[in-house]
């Protein structure tokens, strides 16, 4: 069994790569049924940034070509080449990071953690997430908590709205006296909201396809919630609109926002798109007073601000590292037990026969006492030859030397035909050793 | 006296260019007082050498080098006042190498005054120069401003967020810097014409059409369009700080057409 992770991320895929496999929440659950089919697990982690498969299965290359059929079928060819993969414990090195904001476009954003929450709970729901790839989440979700409270990377960090917020100070100065309009009352469209009020937007609007999510963001940050059919007049009236909806086409064309143009009179627009397929078109920004940032462009303006999270992030790989190496430690015990445990199952069993052939023969010659003599030392030669065996097994841990000798214990006594034999008559993944001999890494 | 004055002036200029130049460069606010306390104390000097010269020459700067002088000396001082007021000394990263600029030609070039119309009327003379200064020194930094402001929206634009990017000011404020000196430039034109009309209506003869009283037409009708196209169909951003850089160009025409570049005279070598 082998953890893969195959995806794509701001860092490797342009926008318009990434709008494509970015997937309604409906579809992901069909993508998922076929992805994780028994023993295989899925998670399907996708955000405006990255749009990630993890795979747990017993048979890494046949999981990863089903992956790279489903992210075709989705991006096209084109999507294939922006693709990088991570296995065994790279992936979850990766898997930590990713949950951590490690590798996050706005380094220590909180968002992600949510994100890949989501994702997980989503997994979970379809049953595409169930043993081993359910531990390996809560392990990065505790280490996104302990980078979280151990370092100073969540407070020095900034979201990405808070990066749309100190962009439009580019264009205006200040944003007192201004109108704000927010499209979209999602996790993004709240976080953006409460900086632009933060930063001192006079006027916040905010406006969704279910109004009553407008109503209760804005009452939240002290805004308006207006309906979404008014959305072409509110973007008349505003100075900056911060967009992040689901729309899988643009809301804003160039004809629409350019027909606002003339009531304006010249007054800037500031536009930020943080939504994922976009919903500014591209166009948008080629009018004379528009300035419309998309989330690529968010990507670039805050990659030169990071220098100042660079030693908070190092500080956090620190503890990523910990946290992974203690995760293979437990899941290596979770899985080297059986195979210990099997070991002096088999030896216990060999003494117990060999000590009942020996009392068989000797007949009834014997006393109590020397009975019990008998079976003492059956039981103490088993429990000092297989002493060293536990011990050294238990001593390197779980790092390769360790499955590597798990392995090789079960193989030189002889357990692997057997565990084969009886995981195909009660399929249990997790335990069997012969995914121990295999490594779990 | 006075020119050691003013070269000690000039000095301070150079040095806070720099001094403001690195300010670019790293923002520090120990920069920004040094360049604040520089360009006041080089004024301060400036202005004792300007006051001691005009007095002796009844209130009027003689020759295209004293005419320069005068121009950056008001010119840096708008500087310090807006740096004083709104706080943004990467401007002066701009406006002391434009104000050191004015200087230079002072210090290289010639020019005798040119002959001024019989019968005008001394009294309304050095009001009208000292306007006429005023304008296009506001005019200037309007330019320096519509330099600023083209340069950083093609940053936001473009997406490049580079040095400048992060140091220019946002372009509302540069914008609306502009208008108002475009506005307090254009009021000073407007009575620089006026007293200018004033003195061609007192002198003798028939009224002929110059280059400069063409080129200040001409000037001050673009502004006068420009703040109209401001005010009605709410004009704003690039258009008005290239039409800004034009009208400036024009005042300057009509500025180095008052002096007589031909004829070196002994005036326009006491001064740098």
């Amino acid at each position: 069994m082998e953890l893969i992770c195959i995806g794509l991320s701001h860092r490797t895929a342009p926008l318009t790569v990434r709008e494509r496999l970015a997937l309604p929440e409906s579809r992901q659950a069909d993508v998922l049924q076929r992805l994780a089919q028994a023993p295989v697990e899925a998670l399907w982690v996708s955000t405006c940034n990255r749009v990630e498969v993890y795979l747990f299965a017993p048979n890494a290359a046949m999981a990863r070509q089903r992956a790279l059929t489903e992210l075709q079928g989705l991006g096209g060819v084109e999507a294939l080449e922006h693709l990088y993969e991570h296995q065994g414990e790279a992936a979850l090195v990766h898997l930590f990071r990713v949950a951590c904001s490690l590798d996050s476009m706005v380094l220590g954003e909180a968002q992600i953690l949510g994100q890949v929450k989501e994702a997980f709970e989503r997994g979970q729901g379809a049953g595409a997430v169930r043993g081993e790839l359910m531990r390996a989440c809560a392990a990065a979700f505790s280490c996104a908590k302990r980078v979280r409270t151990e370092t100073a990377i969540g407070r020095a960090a900034t979201s990405m709205a808070a990066a749309a917020v100190q962009l439009a100070s580019k264009v205006f100065d200040g944003l007192a006296g201004k109108t704000v309009l927010v499209v979209g009352a999602g996790e993004m469209g709240e976080l953006a909201a409460r900086h632009l009020k933060q930063a001192g937007a006079s006027k916040l609007y905010v406006t969704n396809r279910t109004l009553s999510r407008a109503e209760a963001l804005a009452a939240e940050v002290g805004g308006q919630a207006r309906p979404f059919e008014e959305l072409l007049g509110l973007v008349a009236a505003a100075d900056v609109v911060v967009c992040s909806t689901a729309s899988q086409v643009p809301l804003f064309t160039r004809d629409n926002v350019g027909a606002l143009g003339r009531g304006r009179r010249g007054r800037p627009l500031f536009m930020v798109d943080l939504a994922v397929p976009r919903d500014i078109d591209p166009a948008v920004g080629t009018l004379d007073w528009v300035h419309a940032y998309d989330v690529d462009d968010i990507q670039k303006f805050v990659a030169d601000n990071a220098a100042a999270r660079a030693e908070e992030a190092q500080k956090a790989g620190v503890l990523v590292a910990q946290e992974v190496a203690r995760f293979v430690k437990e899941r290596a015990l979770r899985e080297g037990t059986p195979v210990l445990a099997r070991l002096r199952q088999r030896a216990e069993a060999i003494a117990r026969s060999e000590v009942e052939r020996t009392l068989g023969a000797l007949g009834d010659g014997l006393n109590d006492k020397q009975r019990k003599s008998i079976e003492a030392m059956g039981r103490a030669i088993v429990n000092k030859l297989l002493h060293e065996p536990t011990a050294r097994l238990r001593a390197v841990g779980p790092e390769g030397e360790g499955n590597r000798l798990a392995g090789a214990a079960a193989e030189l006594f002889g357990l692997l035909e057997e565990e084969v034999g009886t995981a195909a008559a009660a399929p249990s993944v997790m335990a069997a050793p012969v995914q121990v001999a295999t490594g779990g890494k | 006296m006075s020119h050691t004055l003013v070269s000690l002036a000039c000095h301070a200029y150079g040095i806070a260019a720099v001094v403001y130049l690195a300010y670019l460069v790293r923002q520090s606010e120990a920069l920004a007082t040094a360049g604040r306390v520089l360009v006041g104390g080089g004024l301060a000097l400036h202005g004792v050498a300007l006051f001691e010269l005009l007095g002796v020459q009844s209130g009027r700067p003689v020759g295209l080098a004293q005419g320069f002088s005068a121009l950056a000396f008001l010119l840096l001082a708008i500087f310090l006042f807006l740096d004083v007021r709104y706080r943004r000394p990467v401007i002066g990263a701009f406006l002391t190498p434009l104000a050191l600029a004015a200087l230079l030609p002072g210090l290289l070039m010639e020019g005798g005054q040119a002959p001024l119309p019989p019968g005008v009327r001394q009294p309304l003379l050095p009001l009208h120069i000292t306007l006429a200064l005023m304008g296009l020194a506001a005019f200037a930094v309007a330019a320096g401003v519509g330099v600023m402001y083209v340069l950083m929206e093609r940053q936001v634009k473009a997406k490049r967020f580079g040095l400048l990017f992060s140091r220019l000011p946002s372009l509302e404020f540069l914008d609306t810097l502009n208008r108002r000196l475009v506005v307090w430039g254009f009021l000073a034109l407007s009575v620089t014409l006026a007293t200018g009309a004033f003195f061609v209506g007192t002198a003798p003869g028939p009224w002929t059409v110059d280059g400069k009283t063409l080129a200040t037409l001409v000037a001050w009708a673009v502004f006068a369009a420009l703040l109209v196209a401001r005010s009605v169909a709410g004009w704003r951003g690039r258009r008005v700080a290239f039409l800004t850089m034009a009208g400036f160009c024009l005042v300057m025409v009509s500025f180095l057409a008052s002096y007589d570049v031909s004829s070196p005279s002994e005036a326009a070598l006491r001064m740098p």
